[in-house]
C-alpha cells in the first residue's frame, strides 16, 4: 500500500465517523426539550464541521480551505452569542409585559 | 520513512480525537439535563478539537497551513468557554426551577440529604 492510498483511507474514515456524529448531534438538536439543549447541540455540530473542513483541506491538498474552517469557527461562535442574547431578550421582554399586566389588574 | 512516521502520528492523534468526540456525543445523549450535557459537550469542544487538529497539523503540506490550524485551536479554546457561559446563563435565567432538576443521578441525591 502506498502512502497516498493510506492517507486517503485515513481521511475518508475520519470523514465517515464525523458524518455519523453530525447526524447524531442533529437528532439531539431536534429532540432537545429546552432551547439551551438545542444551542449546545448546534455548537457541537459547528465544532465537528470545523474538523471536517480541516480534513477535506488536507485531503484535496488545498491550503486555503483552512481559512474557511477558521471563518466557520468565528461565525459559529457568533451564532451562539447572538442566539443567547436574542432568547434572553425575548424572555425578559415577555416577563416585563406579564409584570405590567399583573400590576394593572391590581 | 519519515513520511510514514508522520502518517502514523497523524493516525494516532486523529483516532484519539475522534474517540473523544464520540465520547462527548454519547455523554450528550446519556445525561438528562442541559447543565449536565454542557459538561460533555465542552469536552469535545476542547480536547477533541485539540487532538484532531494537532493530528492534521503534523501532516500539513506547508508551514502556513499548520500555523492556521494551530490558530483555530487557540481561537476555539477562547470561544468555547465564553459560549458555554452564555448558554448556562440563558438556562438559569429562563428556567426558574433549574436548581430542583436532577444535577446529579438520583442514587447520589439520597446520600446528601
Amino acid at each position: 500500500m502506498t502512502l497516498h492510498n493510506a492517507y486517503s483511507v485515513l481521511y475518508i474514515g475520519a470523514l465517515s465517523v464525523l458524518m455519523v456524529l453530525v447526524v447524531a448531534c442533529f437528532i439531539r438538536a431536534i429532540k432537545g426539550p429546552s432551547i439551551a439543549d438545542r444551542i449546545v447541540a448546534i455548537n457541537m455540530i459547528g465544532t465537528q464541521v470545523i474538523i471536517m473542513v480541516g480534513v477535506v483541506a488536507l485531503m484535496l491538498h488545498e491550503g486555503y480551505l483552512v481559512d474557511v474552517s477558521l471563518l466557520y469557527a468565528m461565525i459559529s461562535f457568533l451564532a451562539v452569542v447572538v442566539l443567547c442574547k436574542v432568547y434572553m431578550g425575548v424572555f425578559l421582554e415577555r416577563q416585563a409585559k406579564m409584570n405590567q399586566e399583573t400590576q394593572d389588574h391590581a | 520513512m519519515l513520511d510514514w512516521l508522520r502518517f502514523i502520528l497523524t493516525t494516532g492523534l486523529l483516532a484519539s480525537g475522534l474517540t473523544i468526540l464520540i465520547t462527548s456525543v454519547i455523554g450528550v445523549y446519556k445525561f438528562d439535563y442541559v447543565l449536565n450535557r454542557m459538561h460533555a459537550a465542552a469536552m469535545g469542544d476542547t480536547l477533541g478539537v485539540l487532538f484532531c487538529l494537532l493530528g492534521l497539523t503534523v501532516s500539513a503540506p506547508d508551514i502556513w497551513t499548520a500555523l492556521k490550524l494551530l490558530l483555530i485551536i487557540v481561537f476555539l479554546w477562547f470561544a468555547s468557554p465564553v459560549s458555554s457561559h452564555l448558554v448556562a446563563r440563558l438556562e438559569v435565567t429562563i428556567n426558574p426551577n433549574w436548581h430542583q432538576l436532577p444535577l446529579k443521578p438520583e442514587h447520589l441525591m439520597e446520600e446528601d440529604t
